[in-house]
């Protein structure tokens, strides 16, 4: 009886978030009594977060060190017999990126690393299919929303 | 155990960097069979539904107007295609992403209607998918981290840990809300009860083979046996 009280009660759609969200809280609660057992032998590997800056590399926390073109940067690929050029522009400044590393210690926290400064080749070389996916996921977000807008917003009929 | 255990005959792979499509015999199978029927949503019409009246002897037709019939189709097509990804793909990573794909689009395809009981459960299973990312990237990255690895290839060769365990419990919390299977039905269930009645099925088929597919991933990641 009060198991099929319980059971209409998950068909009232109103309910669903609050329920999924308690069962979420229940299991990452649970998560505090697993062990933290990392894997030493990362695929992505990092530095040591403060050990770049410690160093006053201007480009810190990202400098993967390499030569463009010449000599390939730290970057490793779970496949390297399928990402051959991995590494080669990783250390690509431009010229303006290259100016503005002179003057300051922050540059590798600042906004102008992004456009032709340092280039993450995770993202667009060797998994680059992932960066192809989360840009489609906001385009059709930005579909749904925008047709949405049109349709219903902007041209809208009382009926 | 290795992969073919479960999926059966081991086909082929597709290299794109790190993340590898692969293909066994289990595997293409679902994949073929919802290429085949997103082939056959894109090229239908949709239905009219037909209500009828009381105290009258008419009927009230319910239709889909074209500019909504061409949104949905192409959001369906869109669904279709990350369902088919979902069932080759070789990386925890790209698969998650295939999942996050098909619940944007799955509120689009029913965010056109003009039934407000339809959109008031699409706006709750926003929620769900919305709260649902965050176990579904967070059970990828404790993947990613009690492995080292993200590629399914080579966690078949890593023994489980405790971590890879509540790694993949996250993770299938986080599909399961994604794709509203059960307990979280009701959302999912409303969000059918409206007119366009075959794009509104690959929301269905989406949910069921994602979760076929992410049982294969789970024993792959666990290797109960």
């Amino acid at each position: 009886m009060r198991l099929g009280r319980l059971w209409n009660s998950l068909a009232t759609p109103k309910r669903i978030p609050r329920v999924f969200s308690i069962i979420l809280g229940l299991v990452l609660l649970a998560g505090f009594i697993v062990p933290l057992t990392y894997n030493d032998n990362q695929l992505y590997p990092r530095p040591t977060p403060q050990l770049q800056i410690s160093e006053k590399d201007p480009l810190a926390p990202y400098d993967r060190g390499g030569v463009p073109l010449k000599e390939p940067g730290i970057v490793k690929a779970q496949y390297p017999n399928y990402a051959p050029a991995e590494g080669m522009i990783t250390g690509y400044l431009s010229p303006i990126s290259i100016g503005v590393s002179n003057t300051t210690l922050y540059y590798g926290t600042s906004i102008y690393s992004s456009p032709g400064g340092l280039i993450d080749e995770i993202l667009y070389y060797s998994r680059g299919f992932d960066t192809f996916l989360e840009s489609s996921i906001l385009m059709m977000a930005f579909v749904v929303a925008s047709w949405v807008a049109i349709h219903f917003t902007m041209r809208r009929r009382e009926d | 155990m290795d992969l073919s255990t479960l999926g059966g005959q081991f086909i082929g792979i597709i290299p794109l960097g790190d993340i590898v499509l692969y293909f066994t015999t289990f595997n293409l199978f679902m994949f073929a069979a919802v290429l085949a029927f997103t082939v056959l949503i894109a090229i239908s019409r949709t239905e009219s539904q037909v209500e009828a009246q009381f105290g009258t002897l008419k009927d009230r037709e319910k239709k889909v107007g074209k500019a909504e019939f061409k949104i949905r189709r192409f959001l369906a097509i869109v669904c279709g295609l990350a369902t088919a990804g979902a069932m080759v793909t070789g990386d925890v990573f790209d698969f998650t992403l295939f999942v996050a794909l098909i619940g944007i689009v799955n509120i689009g395809i029913v965010a056109a209607v003009k039934e407000i009981d339809v959109l008031d459960s699409a706006f709750q299973y926003g929620i769900i998918a919305m709260i649902a990312s965050l176990p579904l990237f967070g059970g990828a990255a404790f993947i990613l981290a009690s492995s080292g690895t993200l590629s399914l290839l080579e966690i078949v060769n890593i023994p489980t840990t405790t971590l890879m365990l509540f790694g993949s419990i996250l993770l299938f919390l986080g599909v399961a809300g994604e794709t509203g299977v059960a307990p979280f039905f009701a959302t999912k269930a409303e969000m059918f009860r409206t007119p366009g009645s075959p794009f509104l099925l690959i929301i269905h088929l989406s949910s069921l083979m994602v979760i076929v597919r992410i049982i294969e991933i789970l024993l792959i990641i666990n290797k109960p046996f």
